[in-house]
């Protein structure tokens, strides 16, 4: 337990400031994505949590993200498929202690992409870092890659899935920033919604290289930060206030 | 039933449960009956590697919008998973002893509530379900 809260707030200590928001481009406010049309690197989706604004012992993210996805669980917590998770995490040198939502960090530089030997494991040119299931073999090489633990493996049958969230037994599977709907036109995902909903406001979704997206003006007025910046990921999900 | 809208599905080759599905009152598939017989998994194969990578959502070849026109109800209008035993996509498959293993993952059963019977309003309702899947508020 304290080397994983060492591991994670290893580098709070490093603060600074290697982190760089993609760069801007785009001249536009995000609009609709034609259901026909690729995706492409105009967006680059990210996540801003706000830790003060996430409340100790509230879960209404995970849960939004289980029902989004129709993560049920066979009550074996060991095994349970876990797209986002709470932690709480001590900072060394000021025993400051910030609880907050882990999920897959959607690195630049994807380590479990890296170890992936079919290619299942792969980074969409819009930076979401997601499993294909139809290539996916279920050796968990990017399971053991992962900094953050954030991918889950599908130990059971399962049946009574959700149309918009295929998952099965056998493939590795973890957050996919609500890709479904976003393709579809959504500005948010489930977690954000959830945590809004519950007036905490801790998590904002949205494209990074529009400087005037609801990310982009969080990050602005926050001091966001990677986990383990040390690891040159360059993760697209940024936390403020550990 | 299969003849509420005035139609004979599918060339006269009926579902198998006939009039319980959305693709009965309809004049014809996505593409020619003929053409979808043969090679429905190959327009499958192509939408999900473009689905999946490229993030393309159209609904013609999608293996959502199969289920949700091809799926059966019962009697209570509930929905039966479409690879049941004698469904539509488990019938043929046993005849030609093919496994299929998209629903291992996949969805069996359609986005939309439950359909009692399947009439005009009832498929004009599913339509728009189906083509108005959004998630803003
Ligand atoms: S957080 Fe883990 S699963 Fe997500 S992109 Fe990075 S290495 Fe891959
Ligand atoms: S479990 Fe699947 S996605 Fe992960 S490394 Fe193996 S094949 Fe790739």
């Amino acid at each position: 337990m304290i080397n994983r809260r060492k591991f994670l707030v290893k580098s709070a200590t490093a603060l600074a400031i290697t982190f760089v928001v993609p760069s801007i481009i785009s001249n536009k406010a995000h609009a609709k994505k034609p259901l026909a049309e690729k995706v492409s690197d105009k967006q680059s989706w990210g996540i801003h949590i706000d830790t003060s604004k996430c409340i100790d012992g509230c879960t209404a993210c995970v849960d939004a993200c289980n029902e989004e996805n129709g993560l049920t669980g066979f009550g074996r917590p060991e095994t349970d498929s876990q797209w986002i998770r709470k932690v709480t995490v001590k900072s060394n040198t000021t025993d400051k202690i910030t609880t907050m939502p882990l999920m897959c960090q959607h690195c630049e530089n994807p380590p479990c992409c890296d170890v992936c030997p079919t290619g299942a494991s792969f980074k969409r040119i819009d930076g979401i870092v997601m499993v294909n299931q139809h290539t996916c073999i279920g050796c968990r090489y990017c399971m053991m890659a992962c900094p953050f633990k954030a991918r889950s493996f599908v130990h059971e049958t399962l049946t009574q899935q959700n149309t918009n969230a295929p998952r099965g037994k056998g493939c590795v599977e973890s957050c996919n920033l609500c890709v479904n709907r976003i393709d579809h036109g959504s500005e948010t995902t489930a977690c954000e919604d959830a945590c809004n909903n519950l007036g905490h406001s801790a998590i904002t979704f949205g494209d990074l290289n529009d400087k005037n997206s609801k990310i982009s003006l969080a990050m602005n007025s926050n001091n966001p930060r990677r986990l383990r910046n040390d690891l040159n990921l360059d993760q697209k999900v940024f936390y403020s206030n550990i | 039933m299969a003849g509420i809208l005035g139609v004979e599905a599918h060339d006269g080759n009926p579902h198998v449960s006939p009039g319980k599905s959305k693709a009965d009152s309809q004049e014809a598939c996505v593409e020619p009956t003929d053409l979808m017989r043969k090679e429905h998994y190959m327009f499958l194969l192509h939408q999900r590697d473009e689905t999946v990578i490229d993030g393309v959502r159209t609904k013609q070849h999608s293996l959502a919008n199969c289920v949700d026109c091809h799926v059966s109800y019962d009697n209570q209008g509930k929905a039966i998973p479409i690879n049941a035993e004698g469904q539509f996509c488990q019938e043929c498959h046993v005849k030609t002893a093919t496994n299929i293993t998209c629903f291992s993952c996949h969805a069996a059963e359609p986005r939309y509530p439950k359909h009692k019977n399947i009439t005009s309003s009832s498929v004009k309702e599913i339509n728009e379900l189906a083509n108005n899947i959004t998630y803003d508020k």
